[in-house]
């Protein structure tokens, strides 16, 4: 009884946890939690705040940063918005992620990255933080699920909207020259539409354009 | 289900609404209120309001009470504040300090 405790699904919490033993979380939680133990959030949870523990295991949505001073595994059915760190970091397939991931002074997420699907999560997810909206087309792309509502309209707003997409897209070949990863998410739109041509795509350096680029995304997609 | 168990371990600070039963062994600084049966155990602090179907002290509870069915003040349990039930049970051995109003 000292070590496990359960947030039931009903139950919502409008504030911080803290404390040792291990915690399941399968209801709601508006706050941060930090546990000293073993951390499962359930798939009926949320939590919107960040969240660390020894180990966790997340099954449902999180809104804010996961990190663990062990390991941490996004099992399918994971939604996070937010960065993950931690020692160890697994994300099987079926989950969904938003952020920054970082191993343990690691550098090279594609490199360590598991599968084919995702180099194209974690590589987006690598690129310097903010301004990582206009990559995220390649992310949804790849994991197709309806779930997060903010998801939904920017695959849908891609593929099939050819003609909206035409005037950034007559702006993208201008940019291509000077940013690559232009094309890159144009190409991963048309990935959706068409298989994707060319497999995983290859590593570029991430220089997202927080400039026009950026904006004539931001423009397109919402 | 289980429903909600706070471990001795963790601290929650801030309100907790809940639909089913809890059990706290833990520490609790805020607001509680369950449409189930709330439980304090022994060594739980629990500085808040409380409000449940029904409620069992047997811990330390610091806060006003109120239970729409009944509440039961264990031996060992301590309660500082008002309660407010229906029925109202106050064991022998158990410290109490507050108001009582049972709706009459």
């Amino acid at each position: 009884m000292a070590d496990l405790s359960t947030i039931g699904r009903g139950t919502t919490i409008r504030g911080n946890i803290r404390g040792d033993g291990d915690l399941d979380v399968h209801g709601r939680v508006d706050g941060s939690v930090t546990v000293k133990g073993e951390l499962s959030i359930a798939e009926t949870a949320l939590v919107k705040s960040d969240v660390s523990a020894r180990r966790v295991v997340v099954r449902g949505a999180v809104a804010g940063n996961v990190s663990a001073d062990e390991s941490l595994v996004l099992e399918a059915g994971a939604r996070v918005v937010g960065d993950l760190s931690a020692p160890r970091i697994g994300i099987r397939p079926g989950a969904l992620l938003r952020g920054n991931v970082t191993t343990a002074g690691a550098e090279n997420a594609p490199a360590r990255a598991r599968a084919g699907a995702r180099p194209a999560a974690a590589e987006p997810a690598r690129t310097p933080a903010r301004a990582a909206t206009p990559a995220r087309p390649a992310v949804s792309a790849h994991t197709p699920s309806p779930t997060p509502a903010a998801r939904a309209p920017m695959p849908a707003a891609r593929p099939p909207a050819q003609t909206p997409v035409a005037p950034p897209r007559a702006a993208a070949p201008t940019h291509n020259p000077s940013h690559n990863s232009a094309s890159h998410s144009a190409s991963a739109s048309d990935g959706v539409k068409a298989p994707s041509r060319e497999g995983p795509p290859p590593p570029v350096v991430p220089s997202l354009g927080r400039g026009a680029k950026a904006s004539l995304k931001r423009k397109g997609a919402r | 289900m289980a429903g909600t168990i706070i471990g001795s371990g963790i601290t929650i600070e801030g309100e907790i609404t809940s639909d089913e039963d809890v059990v706290v062994a833990g520490t609790v600084r805020g607001k509680l209120s369950a449409e189930g049966p709330v439980t304090v155990d022994t060594g739980a602090v629990v500085e808040a309001d409380i409000a449940a179907a029904s409620l069992s002290v047997g811990g330390n509870v610091t806060g006003n009470v109120t239970a729409s069915e009944r509440v039961n003040l264990l031996a060992g349990g301590r309660l500082i504040g008002d309660v407010k039930a229906a029925r109202l049970t106050i064991a022998d051995g158990a410290s109490f300090k507050g108001n009582v109003d049972m709706n009459v």
